[in-house]
């Protein structure tokens, strides 16, 4: 199971192993990283093995967040209001997986409904990191990110609406791909924050993204945000060839003198960044340093709260105990419906949803909403005029490391900064955005963000694959190292 | 105190007709079985968008069209959040920021007069669930969840019940007309909300303004406004106008009053903002003119037609115009060239009178246009009486039979001359006494011969033939 | 600066159907000032007011709206699967009185 799927594949088709065995296997994985690491809701001990056709995926496990709807299998978006939630639908993307003879093998542990960071806030308790179990996954996809990293399969769903793919990949050491919005039906995917939700999936290596998106993309007639990609080939894009492409990062993201504080692990972090733009030049790309209104960019972290707490407080006013959901004693239908909600919901979901709603008042509408909103115009406008001369964004993820479990950042702080937060910049531009693995530091994987102009995903993928081939990360899996 | 004036807005809801709801592919109609009519989102199961209905878009701006608003440039949807146990989503999908159509305006028909109405906007928005209520317990009901409502907002025009019941009376026509919605007031099909407030006659300002919700029939409507109207005035006064404040209050029928829901104080705050799962559709000037294009002519102008260029009364024409139907039958029967006047008698008398006794629709009458042509001509021609016509209108209706079948031997007149003339012949040999009594004199017995004929031809024979010959055998 | 005030903060979570502890409902403060003073600088932004606000992760995008063809209902079962309380075909809750 520490195998590609392309590895796979062809053990299958040559029947040196059985799709019976892999999924056996990846059960038996499955209730391993369970008990070290608490990565999932639940795990489908009847998933049958399947025929193998000549579709890569077939008779391969995988793994699904369980923020998407699957049908007849619990679906709880990690929240005690959806704890006993059997869907009669599956969403789009599962299903084109499940009919390309993928098998579910389990549902995977997430922050509540995706509204977190740290992979702490699941009913089901924390996910631990698979290199250090004293550290988080980050979240909000940390049991899709865990499972992958340990070698439970070769991939599982994810779901981004701040960097909820791209950064648990980053501390687990493995491949976090969002593809354009709207590339992937969201029909399905329970909601946080609509316009800038995106589903992706976590992989050991860029080309089994690729081949995971190929199965799951194209237009769905439930999603009208989805759109017809039936010209984009990604597997047959990652060419190796980027000579000629230019790429920007951003000073005052990346540069270290920013950091007049800095830690030893943070300039570790950036030198090792650096290091490997080095790379992409020996590849005949070139990288240059970009300057970005400092103002525009302190912005991001406020301009993604107020427009995702504002959208999620929506989102989930679906959820009363009505229709779904354990239902409250209470006599009063409002309190019934109240008393859901406030046993249901964890406190960091209850405060989101209140700043949400504060935003969306009406007196307030024009200060916060409406200008978050602007914000987000300016913000996505210069990274698209900058795309018309550069290929791509390349960044690093996070300012290190996965962080100790007493670290918890996800209340919003003032000091938050924006080395943490830029990668909601793809979430507000519905740009594709990829993670891939970029060496240690203090022993712990760190990751490089790539993220490109809207329907460029082939483009994006083909740089993270060449990069990716001059580094010896690839298909990495988890070795505790504390 | 002086004279007081009322000064009236109103919320029309009106559910429009389409095969499937306006953000589900669920069935758009009436059931009596309760939850038959369902996709996931209509009971916003985890994960469901929505998808909206092109049919919906389209007859929403043939009504933003028709009321002469300005249609925005982009398609876009609001939420409006809230929560109450119908509303399974916990927010309405409705049009807030670019409705389908802004500052319209159009002039109806009261009594003899033609009044403006000016149209806030008008837009496009889904129903919640219904609920029936038991003892301690009320039931939800998800059919009506989804389905689609045009809400028109008219800013405060109107001036009397009278005017309002007109309007509202008005736009039922022509969303009918539009073939958009069958508006039928006892399906609830129309729901309004009407804002009355009171004013001095000579005041420039508008007093405070009180909201009646929910009311479900033009005569809960009028009801409302003059109701409200005594109630304000009389509050007034008594000096007691601060009493009047900015509230919600309901039509209660049994009382024929209205009782108070809400104050402002409690208003809710929607928090509307953008429906991001809809992205702004376009809408071009093209599409625009094909839907333009569509729309029939309403019932004022036919209306106008009628009696202006083909000389019928404005009571006859206002009984053609009443249904679209109708009017549409009248106006196949007068390009199939059948006289207006004879057109219109015919369905004005016979067709309605048909039709409402069987309670069927003027377009499944077997009697088309072209039928009815027919049988006009047959009856000019002289062959059938017109009263043999009325029978024969029924029965070709009743036994679905061509006009022809009704003119054979048994039915048809006895026009046949020769034929005649044997009949008229016999008649006079077993009759000389009394040809001797006419040649006498006595012409009056004239008739009697006239009797004869019809009896042995069972009512049959021509009148006018039967004369001619008569008085040349009588020679 | 007491802009956001404890009662304030319950009256928000009482709307949302929410109950708060005051452990909570001191988050949501904290939280509050963070924001508002990043709002601050949003809001020195020139001529913010008139950038049209982003409402869409894509805006230059061209789509079909859907036909009016009605699929069947989904099943009587499905829809009531999940409900906590139902009676016959419809899920029951405590009386709605307004």
């Amino acid at each position: 199971m520490d195998k590609s799927i392309l590895e796979l594949h062809d053990l299958l088709k040559r029947g040196k192993i059985t799709s019976e065995e892999l999924v056996k296997e990846a059960l038996r994985k499955s209730h391993e990283v369970e008990q070290k690491y608490n990565a999932f809701v639940t795990i489908c001990d009847d998933a049958k093995e399947i025929k193998v056709t000549d579709s890569l995926v077939s008779g391969i496990p995988f793994g699904v967040k369980d923020n998407y709807s699957t049908k007849d299998v619990l679906s709880t978006g990690s929240s005690n209001t959806l704890k006993n939630y059997v869907p009669f639908y599956t969403a789009t993307v599962v299903q084109k997986l499940l009919d390309a003879g993928a098998v579910m093998v389990n549902k995977t542990a997430l922050d509540e409904f995706g509204m977190g960071g740290t992979g702490t806030t699941c009913h089901t308790g924390p996910v631990l990191n698979p290199w250090d179990k004293t550290r988080m996954c980050a979240g909000s996809s940390a049991g899709s990110a865990c499972a992958v990293a340990s070698g439970v399969y070769p991939f599982a769903l994810g779901s981004d609406t701040g960097d909820s793919i791209r950064k648990p990949a980053a501390f687990c050491g493995i491949v976090g791909y969002k593809p354009t919005y709207g590339m992937l039906s969201r029909y399905g995917l329970f909601p946080f924050a609509s316009s800038l939700d995106h589903c992706g999936v976590l992989t050991r290596s860029v080309i089994d993204a690729a081949i995971v998106t190929d199965i799951m993309k194209g237009i769905d007639k439930n999603d009208m945000t989805s759109w017809d990609s039936s010209n984009i080939h990604l597997k047959e894009a990652l060419t190796g060839d980027i000579k000629g492409k230019k790429l920007f990062y951003i000073k005052e993201i990346c540069d270290i003198t920013n950091y007049p504080n800095a830690t030893a692990e943070l300039k570790s972090h950036l030198k090792n960044y650096f290091h490997t733009l080095e790379l992409l030049k020996e590849e005949g790309a070139e990288v240059e340093e970009v300057s970005i209104d400092q103002n525009l960019l302190n912005a991001i972290p406020s301009v993604y709260v107020v427009i995702s707490c504002a959208e999620a407080t929506s989102n989930m006013s679906n959820l009363t105990g009505i229709i779904f959901g354990p239902r409250s004693e209470e006599k009063n239908v409002f309190k019934m419906m109240k008393d859901h909600r406030t046993i249901g919901f964890s406190p960091l979901i209850k405060r989101r949803f209140v700043i949400g709603s504060y935003v969306l008042q009406k007196e307030n509408q024009e200060r916060y909403f409406k200008n978050a909103e602007r914000v987000r115009r300016l913000i996505v406008d210069k990274m698209k005029e900058l795309f018309k001369e550069y290929d791509a964004l390349i960044l690093p993820v996070s300012s290190g490391p996965a962080k100790k479990f007493d670290e918890d950042k996800d209340v919003i702080d003032e000091n938050t900064n924006v080395l943490e937060e830029h990668l909601q910049i793809g979430n507000f531009g519905g740009f594709p955005s990829i993670t891939i693995p970029n060496g240690f530091v203090n022993n712990l994987p760190v990751g490089i963000n790539i993220t490109g102009n809207c329907y460029d995903d082939e483009n994006i993928l083909n740089i993270a694959y060449t990069l990716e081939s001059k580094m010896p990360y690839k298909g990495q899996i988890a070795k505790e190292v504390q | 105190m002086k004279k007081q004036v009322a000064t009236i807005g109103i919320e029309m809801h009106c559910e429009l007709k389409s095969n499937s709801k306006v953000f589900s592919s669920a069935k758009n109609a009436y059931s009596e079985t309760p939850n038959m009519n369902i996709a996931p989102i209509d009971m916003a199961f985890p994960g469901t968008l929505p998808v909206v209905n092109k049919k919906c878009v389209e007859d929403a701006l043939k009504a933003s069209i028709i009321l002469n608003c300005n249609q925005p440039e982009y398609l876009v949807f609001d939420r409006k959040n809230y929560y109450y146990p119908d509303l399974p989503k916990g927010y309405q999908i409705t049009q807030m920021t670019e409705p389908i159509g802004i500052n319209g305006k159009i002039e109806i028909e009261v009594g003899e007069e033609i009044i403006p109405v000016y149209i806030h906007d008008i837009h496009l928005e889904e129903d919640s669930a219904s609920l029936d209520h038991f003892f301690d317990t009320s039931n939800i009901d998800y059919n009506r969840s989804g389905i689609p409502l045009l809400e028109l907002v008219t800013e405060p025009c109107f001036h009397s019940a009278e005017e309002t019941s007109a309007f509202i009376e008005h736009m039922i026509r022509v969303y009918r007309y539009l073939g958009i919605s069958d508006a039928d007031t006892k399906k609830g099909q129309i729901r309004c909300d009407v804002n009355v407030s009171i004013a001095d006659e000579d005041s420039n300002e508008l007093g405070i303004k009180v909201e009646t919700k929910n009311i479900n029939s033009i005569g809960g409507v009028i009801g409302t406004i003059n109701y409200e109207i005594e109630r304000q005035t009389k509050l007034k006064e008594e000096g007691r106008y601060s009493e009047i404040v900015q509230e919600t209050r309901r039509w209660d029928e049994e009382s024929a009053t209205t009782i108070r829901m809400r104050s402002k104080v409690d208003a809710i705050d929607y928090k509307y903002f953008i429906e991001p799962n809809i992205p702004k559709f376009k809408v071009n000037e093209e599409w625009l003119k094909k839907i333009k294009a569509s729309i029939p002519r309403l019932h004022l102008e036919r209306k106008q037609d009628y009696i202006k260029n083909y000389g019928l009364s404005s009571y006859d024409a206002e009984v053609l115009i009443k249904e679209k139907d109708v009017s549409d039958y009248f106006e196949e029967c007068l390009k199939l060239g059948i006289e207006a006047k004879s057109a219109s008698n015919w369905i004005t008398t016979q067709i309605l009178g048909y039709i409402n006794k069987n309670n069927i629709a003027i377009h499944d009458l077997y009697l088309t246009p072209l039928k009815l042509k027919e049988l006009i001509g047959e009856l000019n021609k002289g062959t059938i009486s017109s009263k043999q016509a009325k029978e024969i209108f029924i029965k070709a209706n009743e036994e679905k039979k061509e006009i022809k079948a009704f003119l054979s031997k048994d039915n048809a007149q006895l026009s046949d001359k020769e034929e005649l003339t044997k009949i008229i012949l016999e008649i006079l040999a077993n009759n000389q006494a009394q040809i001797e009594e006419y040649k006498n004199g006595r012409t009056n017995i004239f008739d009697y011969f006239v009797g004869q004929v019809m009896k042995q031809t069972r009512g049959k024979a021509n009148p006018v033939l039967t004369k001619e010959i008569l008085t040349e055998k009588l020679k | 600066m007491n802009k956001f005030t404890k009662e304030m903060v319950d009256d928000y979570a009482e709307k949302l159907l929410i109950g708060l502890t005051d452990e909570e409902n001191k988050l949501v403060l904290d939280e509050f000032e963070a924001i508002d003073k990043s709002i601050d600088l949003i809001n020195k932004i020139p001529n913010i007011a008139e950038i049209e606000p982003m409402t869409h992760a894509l805006d230059d995008f061209t789509y079909e709206l859907r036909k009016d063809i009605a699929e069947p209902s989904i099943p009587i079962e499905d829809a009531l699967r999940n409900a906590g309380k139902t009676d016959g075909r419809e899920i029951e809750v405590p009386k709605v009185v307004d």
